[in-house]
């Protein structure tokens, strides 16, 4: 049988109660009847042959590129860059798709001969993984082989002698990039395409670049200007990174880009009910319902955390594509799309939707108010193209427990930006204009990036301009089950439970109004008419 | 005439001591060294002595230690018992017809007839008199800890003429009573010498510490301003009294950090030191662990003014001695030395009180025989809500002149029957607060008790 | 008055705590006594005499049979090819082996025959085993070690080695001189040559596969496995007693040892057959890798020689 596409429910009175995800736990929910429920698609067949896949890839490039062994020769300075650890979620169960594709790469290079070779985890302003991620995402080979003799490296946005600035795009925005990367014969870069925003030129012009390079995209303006992120035609994030990714090839920086795309094969065995309709959850799905949810009520907070962060995915590869970045990405993209678009016609008054225990930012780490808000109004909320799942000036309802709770080693500028800068305000551009600067270039912060495992000064900023189209487009945000400080520190309205938060979003858009409720992880992206 | 006395009792002092390690501050009051007692006026000392009635009287956080029994012994040789708790008083001298004043409490050289006075007193320094032990009074720093005076949490007091400083008509009580506290601040704000650009921080929300912040408001132009504050009606005061930034005492270190920019050193089990920090920390509690605080914030080289008053601590000075840090402690008042040459520090504290509105820092009057209910009001002031709790010794025959001068506020109720006024100064400062109707999706926080206003005035 | 019965109480407390701590502290040496020079008596200048009596014998021989072997059993379950190789030796031996761990020693030394075993002293660095004086108490009593300089041949420690071997016993040395960083095997030192050249005595070539996974330099937890020790045929230095080519002839010998333990190596990795043809026409993978980039180097390493991934590292500790 082949795999089904989404679906959007209509609830009636027979339909059982919606799983809600609620950070490490869950809400069983009934929604009024007449709601819709999208549902992402099943999960589309893996790859039979993963290795032959990538092999058949690097040698049969697509757009204008020669075939990866026509690119090597003995003597070259070949630079691979990777995603890091904010990709894919959860992490996948090893091999990673990084490891299998780097593992091709280093084997034609050392056929080849090639010598110099410098592998970079393309981190942004991200945090610097830990060698146990590293170890995950590349496999034992490649980190023994590179990690002792200092070759494998994590892009380092603020080491002044570690970027250089190559020119300015057409509209004024500086391209400055890793300096090893650029001063390259060849730059190989490995991608996993979790979503529809990953990928294409934003994997070297913002995963190799510097703060100051970054600025021209990671800010208010484009991120209101982005309808949405997830549609790269209509989003000024990647208008930009396009701009920028052009002027890089201009430069003369060869870039050898290898995307992989991911199926929605999300939760491993013992969580499948995480990924099914709630009428086709069989005894065993019931039976694991009920016990995990009883067991997680009973678990200390630090301790679920660390029960879900074990959770491995068993995401399989779905395609893999090499070549020139712009074909490449049309490939992808293609292969995304196949997999996670769900057609939903319509706006509704009300968007429910309950996270996740994780984002992109806090992979082996605490999920705090400011991700909470960028992973609901960021992330989930831009899984649209089109128009949003709800219409402007309405209500979006999250679930999550919110907890007023920090990695202080990862998220040091998050507690910083939650107790001075929210504690003011929480308008995106009074943000942006008056503490962004100081953030961005506190020493402290400098250091703790550089040095330690802490996300750059300015990341809780780029977190809060995540949430500026939404912010902009609603009409209110309630959070379900949230700690109620931490919601308000937010500008949100707490509400206790779903029935309540209805009843408030009803004083905003009106009785009885059309609800929506996007049923994720796993990802998909509404194709809203 | 009715007044509080303290007794020399070890057995009782140890029992205050005692009952308040184990239930708390304030505490030990009923079992501590106080008394109601009824006596016969006093005598005048000497002929330059007057006799005043208070109308209000502090109750001040030394006085707390006193009541706990956990004052220092240092104090031993410089009070004599019994004497009568209360050195923030305004009160009216019969013998000037009625006139309100507020006392300087300090038993200088001229109040202990003293000729000629030691040097500190000669330069008007009388926070720093050298006799305070000798003259023809006993032994006592203040008016409130001499055997000879009485003191403000009575009927009648002596004060020696050098003590008073005339009220100004249009001054109310409420802000005449904290004349005194407010002065200290001054005198401490001065002491730190914040220079234009310099960064302070202030520790401690309680009456001390939110007049210091308006003293170095009103008297120095510092960069920023930090005052740290538990208690939400703490928080909209310190606000509103001029602090750039009101932080939750965990939140200090981050703070400091943020604002001057420095690194910080992790310690395993401890909170974070900075490598540098603020110029000035005034220290306004005065407890080991604000003094450990105060040096992790301070820089290298910067100063910490100990404004609270300390008693026997243990504190880690080796950070003090490695930075080269300043402690300094600013006990009284006294004369300050200003551009327009030198000023007496009350002189400074009735402008400051009349400009910042400190009025708004009352918020509690109990009567005399409620005392055991009105320290303990006072010891948990921040919890419940109130900062500076008073005696009220206003009889109802003084009503009339007081309404003449039409500066009491039409809101105090008559006192002894409203100590609940505790809620005065706090609905004043939300009343204030802007209720502005935003943009959808751009929402700030709603006010409420979790997430203070912050009311700029 | 308080303050003179405080003093006389110091003065009598002194006294008193004073009884302990008289015994316990050294006394301070006066000023005008010329102090005199101690000896260094760590590092290469431990003596290791006392080892060698025959109550230090018997109790190495007791632990190295109850507790070494028993031990080495369990965590490199060891497989011992080429013992038959030793059986026609009589009298001492010097046995040359690579050395990729702490374990080999203990390895070699349980794998050895028995008139071997008990009659052998382990040249070990006198930098890393001897540098304390428990340290070098301790070693030399369990695995009968002496101190040896890594880099160069001491005299001192030559002339003991040099000695021990005239006096009967056998040697095991690691001619690399120290434990390998990347699983490829290094250069071999001369020591061993000029030894068994000054000595007369033959040389047994030893390889040691599978050791580095179960404890690599630098680890820090024993992650059982299974070694193979292979003993190759012994070797006689050529020409012996000519003193104008000795220099040389050391060096040549040395490389033919080394040659020796890469056959070996090779056997270890392959077969005996495939290995012993590439031996004699010359074309003996060089144990010390290829002369490549670091990352082709750790790329190209046979698993048996790669260490497994760590467990999980400590979170740096947090600034708030």
């Amino acid at each position: 049988m082949s795999p089904r596409p989404g679906f959007v429910l209509e609830v009636d009175r027979s339909t059982p109660a919606t799983m809600f995800w609620h950070g490490e736990g869950f809400r069983l929910e009934r929604l009024p009847v007449g709601s819709r429920v999208v549902y992402p698609p099943e999960p589309l067949a893996a790859l039979a042959d993963p290795e032959a896949a990538i092999r058949d890839a690097l040698e049969h490039p697509v757009g204008d590129s020669e075939p990866l062994s026509a690119l090597l020769r003995p003597g070259m300075r070949l630079t691979i860059a990777f995603d890091d650890v904010s990709l894919p979620l959860p992490p996948m169960r090893p091999p990673d798709a990084r490891q299998r594709v780097i593992e091709a790469v280093l084997d034609a290079a050392a056929t080849a001969g090639v010598d110099d070779v410098v592998l970079i985890a393309a981190l942004a302003l991200h945090r610097r993984m830990t060698d146990d991620e590293l170890r995950h995402a590349l496999g034992s080979r490649v980190f023994d082989a590179f990690a002792p003799h200092g070759l494998l490296l994590q892009h380092d946005a603020e080491d002044p002698s570690g970027v250089v600035h190559l020119g300015m795009t057409d509209q004024g925005e500086d391209v400055e990039i890793n300096r090893r990367a650029a001063e390259s014969d060849l730059l190989v870069y490995v991608n996993i395409n979790l979503v529809a925003m990953d990928g294409g030129h934003k994997s070297v012009a913002t995963g190799l670049a510097s703060y100051k390079s970054i600025r021209h995209h990671h800010n208010v303006k484009t991120m209101q200007q982005s309808r949405s992120f997830m549609d790269r035609h209509r989003s000024e994030l990647h208008t930009s990174n396009w701009r920028m990714g052009r002027l890089i090839a201009d430069a003369g920086v060869k870039v050898f880009q290898i995307e992989t795309t991911l199926n929605l094969d999300t939760f491993p065995s013992q969580f499948k009910f995480l990924q099914k309709r709630e009428w086709e959850w069989s005894l065993k799905d019931r039976a694991g319902f009920q016990a995990t949810r009883a067991a997680l009520d009973r678990t200390p907070p630090a301790m679920a955390r660390q029960i879900f962060s074990s959770i491995r995915s068993p995401h399989a590869l779905t395609s893999v594509q090499a070549g020139e970045v712009e074909a490449v990405h049309d490939l992808t993209l293609g292969n995304v799309h196949r997999q996670q678009l769900v057609e939903v016609s319509g706006q509704a008054d009300v968007l429910t939707m309950g996270l996740p225990y994780i984002c992109p930012y806090n992979v082996n780490s605490i999920m705090n108010p400011i991700l909470v808000a960028c992973l609901g109004l960021g992330y989930f909320f831009n899984l649209y193209r089109g128009r949003p799942l709800v219409r402007e000036g309405g209500v979006c309802i999250i679930s999550h427990p919110t907890p007023w709770a920090f990695n202080p080693v990862h998220h040091p500028s998050y507690i910083d930006f939650f107790e001075q800068v929210l504690a003011e305000t929480s308008d995106p551009l009074e943000i942006e204009a008056k503490y962004e600067q100081s953030f961005a270039t506190d020493p402290w912060y400098v250091h703790l990036y550089r040095t330690s495992h802490a996300y750059h000064g300015v990341h809780p900023f780029y977190m809060w301009y995540w949430c500026a189209h939404a912010l902009q487009h609603l009409g209110q945000v309630i959070i379900v089950g949230g700690d109620r400080a931490a919601v308000r520190r937010l500008g949100f309205k707490p509400a206790s439970s779903l029935a309540d938060a209805l009843e408030m979003a009803e004083d905003v858009v009106g009785r009885d109004p059309s609800i929506t409720h996007l049923h994720a992880p796993p990802l998909f992206l509404a194709d809203v008419t | 005439m009715k007044e509080i006395v303290v007794e020399r009792s070890v057995a009782r002092f140890a029992a205050a001591r005692a009952v308040a390690l184990v239930a708390g501050s304030g505490n030990g009051i009923s079992v501590g060294p106080l008394r109601l007692a009824d006596r016969d006026p006093r005598d005048l000392p000497g002929p330059e002595w007057v006799r005043m009635q208070p109308l209000l009287s502090g109750i001040c956080g030394s006085d707390l230690a006193t009541v706990d029994g956990a004052s220092s012994r240092y104090f031993e040789p410089i009070v004599s018992f019994p004497f009568v708790l209360g050195h923030e008083v305004v009160g009216v001298v019969e013998a000037d017809g009625g006139a309100r004043y507020v006392l300087e409490p300090v038993l200088g050289c001229l109040a202990r007839g003293i000729d000629p006075p030691c040097a500190a007193c000669a330069a008007g320094r009388k926070g720093a008199c050298e006799r305070i032990a000798y003259g023809h009074l006993r032994p006592g720093l203040q008016t409130g800890f001499c055997a000879d005076t009485g003191g403000g949490w009575s009927e009648g007091l002596v004060a020696h003429r050098s003590q008073l400083h005339r009220v100004p008509d249009d001054m109310s009580d409420d802000a005449a009573v904290v004349v005194e506290p407010v002065a200290c601040a001054v005198h401490a704000a001065l002491l730190g010498a914040v220079v234009p650009g310099e960064r302070a921080v202030v520790l401690g929300s309680g009456t001390l510490g939110l007049a210091t912040v308006a003293a170095l408001r009103h008297h120095s132009l510092p960069a920023s301003l930090v005052a740290v504050a538990k208690h939400p009606v703490q928080r909209e005061l310190a606000s509103a009294l001029g602090a750039d930034a009101v932080v939750a005492p965990g939140e200090l270190e981050r703070a400091v950090r943020r604002i001057t920019g420095s690194l910080a050193l992790p310690r395993s089990g401890a909170p974070t030191r900075l490598t540098g920090g603020a110029d000035v920390v005034f220290d306004c509690v005065g407890t080991a662990q604000s003094i450990a605080s105060s040096l992790d914030v301070v820089r290298p080289g910067g100063r910490i003014v100990l404004v609270g008053m300390p008693g026997t601590v243990r504190v880690d000075l080796a950070p003090l001695w490695q930075r080269e840090v300043t402690l300094v402690g600013a006990y009284a008042y006294g004369s300050e030395p200003t551009s327009d040459g030198p000023r007496s520090t009350f002189d400074l504290s009735f402008e400051l009180v009349a400009a910042a509105r400190l009025e708004r820092l009352v918020s509690a009057r109990y009567p005399l025989e409620r005392y055991e209910e009105a320290v303990r009001h006072a010891a948990h002031a921040g919890r419940r809500g109130a900062v500076k709790v008073v005696f009220d010794l206003r009889r109802s025959g003084r009503a009339s002149w007081r309404s003449a001068a039409g500066t009491t506020r039409p809101t105090a109720a008559p006192a002894a029957s409203a100590p609940e006024g505790a809620h005065d100064a706090r609905a004043d400062a939300s009343a204030t607060a802007p209720a502005r109707k935003e943009p959808a999706g751009r929402r700030r926080p709603a006010k409420t008790t979790t997430e203070p206003v912050e009311a700029h005035e | 008055m308080s303050g003179t019965r405080t003093r006389a109480a110091a003065r009598e407390g002194r006294a008193r705590g004073g009884t302990l701590r008289s015994v316990l502290a050294a006394p301070t040496w006066p000023g005008s006594v010329e102090r005199p020079v101690r000896q260094r008596q760590v590092g290469v200048d431990y003596d290791t005499a006392w080892s060698r009596s025959p109550a230090a014998r018997l109790a190495r021989a007791v632990i190295v049979d109850n507790v070494t072997r028993p031990f080495v059993h369990l965590v490199a379950s060891p497989r011992v090819v080429g013992r038959e190789l030793l059986e026609p030796l009589r009298g001492p031996v010097i046995f040359a082996a690579n050395h990729s761990s702490h374990l080999d020693t203990a390895i070699v030394l349980s794998c050895l025959p028995s008139r071997f075993r008990h009659h052998a002293v382990v040249a070990a660095a006198s930098d890393y085993f001897f540098d304390r004086r428990w340290k070098g108490d301790l070693w030399s009593l369990t695995l009968g070690t002496i101190p040896m300089e890594r880099t160069r041949v001491n005299r001192r420690s030559a002339d003991l080695a040099a000695a021990l071997i005239d006096d009967g016993w056998s040697l095991v040395i690691f001619p690399e001189g120290g434990r390998t960083e990347d699983g490829w095997g290094q250069e071999f030192r001369g020591g061993a040559a000029y030894l068994a050249k000054r000595c007369d005595v033959p040389v047994v070539p030893v390889h040691l596969h599978g050791v580095r996974p179960i404890l690599p330099k630098g680890g820090s937890r024993l992650r059982p496995g299974d070694v193979a020790v292979r003993f190759g045929a012994p070797l006689r230095p050529h020409g012996a007693g000519d003193s104008t080519a000795r220099d040389e002839d050391a060096r040549r010998f040395s490389a033919r040892i080394a040659h020796a333990v890469a056959a070996l190596a090779d056997e270890a990795e392959t077969d005996w057959w495939s290995a012993r043809r590439r031996a004699a026409d010359g074309s003996t993978p060089d144990p010390r890798g290829p002369d490549v980039a670091a990352w082709r180097r750790g790329w190209t390493l046979p698993d048996s020689r790669r260490t497994r991934p760590p467990g999980t590292r400590e979170e740096p500790s947090a600034p708030w």
